[in-house]
């Protein structure tokens, strides 16, 4: 292998895509634009069920329910200050209680209750307070219960601490950032190929290891630069650095190797392009599956970007460390090796 | 400008187009996007704790649960798989209900349930899915609930759900990938195969060749924006106005498809536009999606002008009256842009 190619060669990659200043405009402006983005999103998550209450006597049980987290009643002082909370949109529902509740309740009698609902209420919300205050009035007249349930809590216990929508969407907008430079990468080298410039640098003293080197090494440095500052910016370094800095560099080799693979199998560039938003397409289902956690079943584990999206939601989002996600990190490599392989044999068949 | 070149170069369009990878892919993605959010979304972005259940007999207690609008109840066939969908977070918890449970209810004894919470289920979610369970018990158990409710709703505005939202986003997708793509790929590629000169030496002028290309463009984005809008049942009472503005807005996105297309110089560098000034197109829909971010943000972006009056006919059974203004905007754009247009093609036509 000559070094001195290789650099050459990446020198004059690296000059190509910067001397053309709307190229590099542009890449400067994505990264804009997904901080933008991130930043609109919400920072924190909405955890309780916040409830409007206006009771002249407020039952024991309703006071009891409060010391339990995930519900949680805001008193008022009179009907009109609840109504005007509820139509102001500070609760999405209020509860009234009558002033002799408890005396009615011990008399036998049927106390009527007003539910109010802001309009943005949805219909779930109107059913899930009406459910919790039959509940208390069923626990407030010593009802018998038939159920006691035996709780356990799956997977790291995150109650207090939830994971904010946009962490959850760092990680799909990251991969993105690194991911279009896949599709960069495969039409860069349509392009050469479309105009023959492989072939031109083919007959000189550079062997084909060197030039794919050369591309490996910049679209792995393109892509793991812009990912890894766009973490620093949000705050995705801030656990686990190591690890997150380290996936990244994966995903870089990785989505270089794709684009070796996708420029292999592209005829010219609209096919390149084609390929490439196919694969793209694919590779974010992981990462859409951290964003909504649930919608991607187990089938997910076959992408290779599971791997990728997990370690560093692991590592951000619930500050995993080394001893739990080694295999994921062994299993990324091992497709990594796979890919850039593949992709190194399909484009240097090619290129013959 | 002669009307039967430009209908000979239309018809050139309508059958080489179909060979392109654009020209499939730009009909092709709206509609996969559209159909995967529709089915996605629908539920995604629901607020509905979800609720996961073994039967291990023939409870009532599963079909009730099903029928609760406030909850979404799945229900598994053993207990492992109800741990793995409670693990990914597929439920918020899962409930194992024993064999006889119904008799145990009725006969007053009672019961241990096995749950499995979620670790990243919210707090509300905790609270809700064990008290929607005990309610279920006690109406199972033919317990009579010990207060009278009643439900008023306050205010006069109502809420939009996500799955309407999502439509702006859509329709933009639809009208502004198909009618921009088309023309600028296709400008594009007639450029670098070097055919774009070679129709240029006929008596064909360049507003002919831009006429045939912003016409598929219009047609295709039009028709886009109609299989969007019935999709998702949203087309509304006004269809001919409906029709006219999405028409109006063909021509703002197939305008711009014609810049880019005179503009830039290889498809790499489009893609790299429409990965990053995408939010520019985007930002109103990004506005209707999140009813936080003040609307007027929205008027920033000149494709609100295009958007507005479809949401308005579509989803808000508008009338010309509350889309007027806009859509004279919108008019002014278009016509703004024809001067853009021309500039380009001029500049176009210097470098052919």
């Amino acid at each position: 292998m000559n070094f001195g190619v290789i650099r050459a060669l990446v020198v004059k990659d690296f000059a190509l895509f910067f001397r053309n200043r709307f190229y590099a405009l542009i890449t400067v402006l994505g990264i804009i634009t997904y901080l933008v983005i991130y930043f609109v999103m919400p920072s924190s998550v909405d955890e309780e069920l916040e409830i409007g209450l206006y009771a002249p006597v407020i039952p024991p049980f309703f006071e009891l329910i409060q010391q339990e987290e995930g519900l949680k009643f805001h008193e008022y002082n009179s009907d009109q200050d609840l109504r005007q909370a509820i139509a102001d949109r500070i609760h999405e529902a209020g509860v009234i209680l009558p002033e002799d509740i408890m005396e009615q309740l011990a008399s036998g009698q049927i106390p009527l209750v007003t539910l109010y609902f802001s309009t943005d209420a949805p219909d779930e919300i109107k059913d899930i307070v009406e459910t919790m205050v039959k509940e208390l009035a069923y626990l407030q007249t010593g009802q018998f219960l038939a159920i006691n349930i035996s709780a356990e809590i799956l997977g790291p216990d995150l109650l207090g601490d939830q994971i904010p929508i946009r962490d959850r969407m760092r990680l799909m907008l990251v991969i993105m950032l690194i991911m279009f430079e896949m599709m960069g990468l495969a039409s860069l080298i349509s392009e050469e190929v479309e105009q023959d410039t492989i072939r031109a640098l083919l007959v000189t003293p550079m062997s084909v290891r060197d030039l794919f080197t050369a591309k490996l090494l910049m679209g792995v440095s393109l892509a793991f630069i812009q990912g890894a500052l766009f973490m620093a910016i949000v705050g995705g370094l801030n656990s686990q650095p190591s690890i997150i800095l380290i996936a990244l560099l994966l995903g870089s080799i990785m989505f270089t190797g794709s684009g070796f693979l996708i420029a292999s199998l592209a005829k010219d560039m609209l096919t390149s392009m084609g390929w490439g938003i196919t694969a793209i397409l694919i590779y974010s289902i992981p990462a859409f599956g951290i964003m909504f956690p649930g919608t991607v079943t187990d089938w997910g584990r076959f992408i290779p970007t599971y791997y990728l999206t997990n370690i560093i939601h692991q590592a951000s989002n619930i500050n995993t460390g080394w001893s739990e996600i080694w295999v994921d990190l062994l299993i990324l490599m091992v497709f990594n090796m796979l890919i850039v392989w593949g992709g190194i044999m399909a484009l240097g068949r090619k290129f013959r | 400008m002669n009307l039967r070149r430009i209908i000979v170069l239309l018809g050139k369009e309508f059958i080489h187009g179909p060979k392109n990878f654009m020209f499939i892919w730009a009909i092709v993605a709206p509609l996969a996007f559209t159909l995967v959010a529709t089915l996605a979304f629908g539920t995604l972005f629901s607020d509905k704790p979800k609720l996961g259940i073994v039967d291990e007999g023939d409870s009532q207690l599963v079909v009730m649960a099903k029928d609760i609008d406030s909850i979404t109840t799945r229900e598994y066939q053993d207990v492992i798989s109800l741990k793995q969908a409670t693990r990914r977070g597929t439920v918020d918890m899962g409930i194992v209900l024993p064999q006889n449970f119904d008799d145990i209810v009725v006969k007053k004894e009672t019961s241990t349930i096995e749950a499995y919470i979620w670790g990243e289920s919210l707090a509300k979610d905790r609270i809700i899915l064990p008290t929607t369970i005990a309610n279920l018990t006690r109406e199972l158990a033919g317990q009579e609930v010990p207060i009278e409710i009643v439900s008023v709703t306050l205010g006069d505005e109502a809420s939009t759900p996500w799955s309407e939202r999502l439509i702006p986003f859509l329709v933009l997708m639809g009208v502004f990938f198909t009618g921009l793509m088309l023309p600028s790929t296709s400008v594009i590629e007639e450029k670098q195969k070097k055919t774009f000169e070679a129709i240029v030496i006929t008596p064909a002028s360049i507003t002919e060749i831009f006429i045939a290309k912003a016409t598929m463009g219009i047609v295709l984005s039009v028709f886009m924006g109609i299989v969007i809008l019935l999709l998702n049942q949203a087309f509304g009472a006004s269809s001919l106005l409906l029709v006219g503005v999405l028409f109006l807005g063909a021509i703002m996105a197939v305008e711009l498809g014609l810049i880019c297309g005179a503009l830039i110089k290889d498809i790499t560098t489009l893609f790299t536009i429409w990965k990053s000034g995408g939010i520019l197109l985007f930002g109103p829909a990004i506005v209707y999606m999140f009813p936080q971010i003040p609307e007027w943000i929205g008027n920033i972006f000149p494709t609100y002008y295009a958007l507005q009056p479809v949401v308005e006919l579509s989803m808000r059974s508008g009338s010309w009256s509350d889309i007027s203004l806009n859509v004279f905007i919108l008019i002014a754009i278009d016509i703004i842009l024809v001067f853009f247009i021309m500039l380009a093609a001029r500049r176009l036509m210097q470098r052919t």
